[in-house]
């Protein structure tokens, strides 16, 4: 064996290391600012992520081409997160100690988020959450600009209601943190409204077989159906299954987006959604946005959507942020966040209210040929209290 | 009456899903692994068909035909190598179900995709309105049980087959070319998950895991079945059945795991599970 002279090995490390500082230094100059997206690129959100890494990309293009965040360009690290919890702590890990990312702005799944945020908080960077939720996560490093049950499950039982009468409900689930949450206040809605919960039904989120809820709904004979399920796979085989199953009562389903109802085909023919954003909002900044996205990609664009609108509004919150705070040091930005205003395609946001929104809610039904008819429209709704602890 | 019908249907579900898994069992006593990516395979099969804009029921022959295809190929390359050492091929194929979801998630992305359905909505059967779909699959499961009994016991390579099954030294001393008949099997058995496959996408959604929640229910199946056809009937009846009624009476949650706790108790208790010897 030939032994490597000592002397030689140390003056080639010692060469090494003063290269990596003095890359380091002239990196410093010109250091782009960081965002981090874990995101379910697989598993039940694979339909929807790949809309949201888009709207991030215009974003952030758009943001460069206009010079950056103070002076700085913007940079995306997107990883993976399963979906789920275990997937979720690999990404933040990787993101917020490797890669090192300066936020994370990001959808993902409940159990993805509550997975994530101890790990943001030992990090401690910003978090924009933007994805619809069930609600009361409260956390000193996160912001949502998406909305919460107060917001939403409202117009849809309102609109039952009035529309059908609809006095008995039956309730669908994935079993999770989104789905139970959704659920129980949409139950307690319904209750203090003189409705009836005839069932209320879970399967485990990587469940494809509904045979025996179905059975059970359609012997309790209520006057509607509120889904909440898993975006995504679950919901794409419960939404197939009660068609096959003939089951044809006002179904509202609280997890739809109108990209999965549009590929869905014939099966989301009278679904009813409620949300924060429709392709078709009628505004200037919605229109400069849908052509933008349309420019950028093309063929490959995924229709944008009530999950992918606020990552896109979220980045530029973020700038906003940044811009007011002078720096991206995580309190300035933190207490920035909450000040800052953006004017985006749902129209203006602020997340002004205990870490959340105040947000225009949309009611619309999807139509045979996959497109989402405007059914009502509620204005700048309160997203209530959602972390009164929080200042 | 509905539950008589979930009870029969999600067993017909589970029949056709399972049998291309048990004839590959019987004949060449390794458990193939790669059954949730063949599954896979079925699935994607019929999203092609819709995407060339085919009548959805061409999904069945061109599903059984690249299965089959899959089936061949990887019997010769990756399967024959490893006959003597059947915990390896175990293995193996445990491996080859992971690189094909993996081909898959690359040819076809992650996403979850929608296959056109042959027909919707309910009809009224026996008193009660019911997936027009699924009481199909009951006439499907009939038919490919009907179909390999006859293969087995009606054909002269039926014959050989189940002379390998029974002894494969005194098969091959008596002429029978028993890598032939194991080449046969696993193309027959691939080519049988990827119809199972195709023919559960109606229900389901298409993306590159489609066949992984069903293998493990199946491979429990199988251990409880022997190596009859008739004894997986009843296997998927019985335990199929339980898995209705829990989710019925008790929670889904929990009939989830019905199947697989309920063989594993079986077979503590009667180790030949529903075979008669």
């Amino acid at each position: 064996m030939k032994a490597i002279p000592v002397a030689r090995l140390a003056s080639t490390l010692g060469a090494l290391c003063a290269g990596a500082l003095m890359l380091s230094t002239v990196a410093q100059g010109a250091d782009p600012i960081k965002i981090g997206i874990p995101v379910g690129l697989s598993g039940a959100n694979s339909v929807v992520a790949p809309s949201v890494v888009q709207s991030a990309e215009l974003a952030v293009e758009e943001i460069n081409a206009k010079g950056g965040i103070l002076g700085r360009k913007v940079v995306l690290e997107v990883a993976d997160d399963g979906s789920g919890a275990a997937g979720a702590q690999k990404a933040f890990d990787s993101l917020l100690f490797q890669k090192k990312v300066d936020a994370i702005i990001t959808m993902e799944t409940s159990a993805a988020r509550n997975a994530g945020l101890p790990i943001v908080t030992r990090a401690k960077k910003p978090f924009i959450y933007t994805s619809f939720y069930e609600g009361r996560s409260c956390n000193k490093y996160l912001y949502v600009n998406a909305w919460v049950p107060d917001q939403q499950v409202a117009p849809v039982v309102d609109y039952f209601m009035k529309k059908y009468n609809s006095k008995t409900y039956f309730l669908i689930g994935s079993d999770y943190a989104y789905g139970r949450g959704m659920l129980a206040f949409t139950r307690k809605y319904a209750e203090s409204k003189g409705g009836k919960i005839l069932g209320e039904e879970y399967l485990p989120m990587d469940g494809t077989d509904w045979t025996a809820i179905i059975s059970k709904l359609k012997a309790a004979k209520p006057d509607a159906l509120i889904t909440s399920t898993a975006g995504g796979a679950p919901n794409v085989t419960l939404t197939k299954q009660l068609r096959a199953a003939g089951v044809n009562i006002p179904y509202g389903n609280l997890a739809v987006d109108e990209g999965t109802a549009k590929s869905m085909g014939a099966d989301a023919d009278g679904i009813y959604i409620s949300g924060s954003y429709l392709t078709n909002i009628d505004s200037a900044k919605n229109k400069e946005f849908m052509a933008a996205m349309q420019k950028k990609f093309g063929a490959d664009l995924k229709t944008p959507n009530d999950l992918s609108v606020p990552q896109y509004e979220g980045v530029y919150a973020y700038k906003a942020a940044v811009e007011k705070a002078g720096s991206t040091d995580t309190d300035k930005v933190i207490k920035a966040l909450g000040e800052v205003a953006v004017e985006g395609p749902r129209g203006k946001i602020q997340m002004n209210k205990q870490r959340h929104a105040p947000l225009t809610i949309y009611l619309g039904q999807v139509q045979k040929d996959g497109n989402v008819k405007l059914l009502e429209t509620f204005k700048d709704v309160d997203p209530g209290e959602q972390c009164p602890n929080i200042k | 009456m509905a539950q008589i019908l979930d009870i029969i249907t999600t067993a017909a579900i589970l029949y056709v899903v399972c049998a291309g898994l048990l004839i590959v069992f019987g004949v060449m006593k390794i458990i193939n692994f790669a059954h949730g990516g063949f599954l896979t395979v079925g699935g994607y099969s019929a999203l092609l068909v819709t995407k060339m804009g085919w009548h959805p029921w061409w999904g069945i022959p061109v599903s059984f035909a690249i299965g089959c295809v899959c089936g061949m190929v990887i019997e010769r390359l990756v399967v024959r190598p490893l006959y003597a050492r059947p915990l390896d091929a175990i293995l193996a194929t445990w491996g080859l179900g992971i690189i094909i979801g993996q081909l898959i998630t690359l040819g076809f992305g992650r996403e979850v995709q929608f296959v056109q359905s042959p027909v919707r909505g309910a009809i009224d059967f026996a008193g009660a309105s019911y997936s027009q779909y699924r009481l199909i699959l009951v006439g499907a499961a009939i038919v490919l049980g009907l179909a390999l009994s006859a293969a087995l016991n009606g054909t002269r390579l039926g014959l050989q087959t189940r002379a390998v099954i029974m002894n494969e030294n005194l098969a091959r001393g008596l002429g029978i070319n028993s890598g032939l008949v194991r080449f046969i099997t696993f193309t027959l058995g691939a080519g049988l998950a990827s119809l199972a496959g195709a023919l559960i996408t109606p229900l389901s959604s298409v993306d590159p895991n489609l066949g992984v929640p069903w293998l493990v229910g199946a491979f429990m199946l199988v251990m409880v079945s022997g190596m009859s056809l008739v004894s997986l009937a009843i296997a998927c009846l019985v335990l199929g059945g339980a898995q209705v009624l829990v989710s019925t009476y008790g929670n889904p949650v929990l009939g989830g795991l019905t199947i697989v706790v309920l063989a594993a108790l079986l077979l503590r208790l009667r180790p030949q599970g529903f075979a008669r010897e």
